[in-house]
């Protein structure tokens, strides 16, 4: 599957500096088509109005956590194929477990660099 | 002698029960009930002078508890604590997160101006880099001032930590089951059940070639248990370092109190100072 740099990609994180982070990377990576939301509900909602080619989401977010918008993401049959990347603080094994369960595409961990995500969006899309 | 005391009015009383058993059957007159009665309270005597005195000792025991319990809670100085160390301790906090974000987001705002900036005109590219630089050498002067705010929260948490911890030693008190409201209750299942662990310390979190590892492999529980096993043994090995290396404890710092938290003096209130 080749990285379509035109895809619209959705943003999930609470902090707007590190949603302005994410940002800046993806514009560096090529990718400039980026929606943000500030939680897993407000992502939901955007989610089902626009299809995205590519979730990148934290974890630790009220009042929906980016783990159970993955589990609603992966449980949705309209949703369910959309590549998901969880980008977080939260680093014990049973988070990435719990992840990789509920259907997660790939686990960054914070801090990260723009090296980092380029190798995980590549991954996930099988470059 | 007070042993020899109780022998003889448990004598007394035998006496008194057997004259009254033998005597059953007959009547027994007023004057007899009289002497019975006083018998008996001359019996009761020492008892209750025992009496008296245990619970006396009682009394006063719990009121010399209750007077150091009571000068240990005014040496610990709540109201100083909430009226001031707190406070104190939430401004320098709320302080260092505006300036950390006011420094992020200078940062951020410069490295967007390179971004953005046309490489074609190399002279004003020049500028617009130079500007930029500036503003980011600017902004990391948070680093030294949040430093200094952190250490001084620091103290202020020994400070709390050694005024509780005399008063829990002075009452003799142990640790047990704290209250936990309902609300802190259902706070923290939700952040077990939703895995909310938060940042790890930076030997404690996995790292990315580990996690990179657990998602390609097919044993992830097994490779799980390695990946935290190894974690363990660092961490154990960095505390028993840091124990081996540890300084003697610190003096008492000073009471924020007498050093309130300036209102930030703008660098033209500085200058005005001079003219």
């Amino acid at each position: 599957m080749s990285i379509d740099a035109t895809m619209p990609i959705l943003v999930v994180d609470d902090y707007k500096t590190m949603v302005r982070i994410i940002r800046n990377l993806l514009k560096q990576l090529g990718f400039n088509n980026v929606d943000d939301a500030a939680d897993g509900v407000e992502a939901l909602s955007k989610l089902r109005e626009k299809k995205y080619g590519l979730v990148i989401s934290d974890w630790n977010m009220e009042p929906m956590t980016g783990y159970e918008l993955l589990k609603e993401v992966r449980g949705d049959e309209t949703l369910n194929r959309t590549p998901f990347i969880m980008v977080t603080a939260e680093s014990k094994t049973e988070n990435v477990i719990a992840a990789k369960k509920a259907g997660v595409n790939n686990y960054i961990v914070k801090p990260f660099n723009a090296q980092t995500l380029k190798g995980k969006i590549n991954a996930v899309f099988g470059e | 002698m007070a042993a020899v005391e109780k022998i003889v009015e448990k004598a007394r009383v035998d006496q008194i029960v057997n004259y009254i058993r033998k005597d059953q059957e007959g009547d027994i007159s007023l004057v007899e009930i009289m002497s019975l009665a006083e018998l008996m309270v001359g019996s009761m005597q020492t008892f209750f002078k025992e009496l008296d005195t245990n619970i006396y000792k009682e009394f006063r025991e719990l009121a010399d508890y209750i007077g150091t319990a009571k000068n240990e809670i005014g040496r610990l100085q709540a109201g100083d604590l909430s009226d001031n160390y707190i406070p104190s301790a939430g401004e320098e906090l709320d302080a260092i997160v505006t300036a950390t974000e006011n420094a992020t987001n200078s940062i951020m705002e410069a490295a967007e101006n390179i971004m953005e900036a046309d490489p074609s005109d190399s002279d004003a590219y020049q500028g617009v880099v130079n500007d930029a630089v500036m503003e980011i050498f600017e902004a990391c002067s948070f680093q030294d001032i949040t430093g200094q705010r952190i250490t001084k929260i620091v103290e202020t948490l020994q400070h709390i930590d050694d005024r509780v911890s005399r008063f829990a030693s002075a009452l003799g008190a142990s640790d047990v089951g704290g209250h936990v409201s309902q609300e802190a209750s259902e706070r923290e299942q939700r952040k077990q059940d939703l895995l909310l662990n938060g940042p790890q310390g930076v030997d404690e979190a996995v790292s990315q070639d580990d996690i990179d590892a657990l998602l390609g492999s097919n044993d992830d529980s097994k490779l799980a248990e390695e990946i935290d096993d190894k974690i363990a043994e660092q961490t154990a090995l960095k505390k028993s370092k840091v124990k081996k290396t540890e300084k003697p404890a610190k003096a008492a710092p000073k009471k924020p109190a007498e050093e309130p938290v300036a209102e930030d003096q703008s660098q033209d209130d500085i200058d005005a100072l001079f003219d």
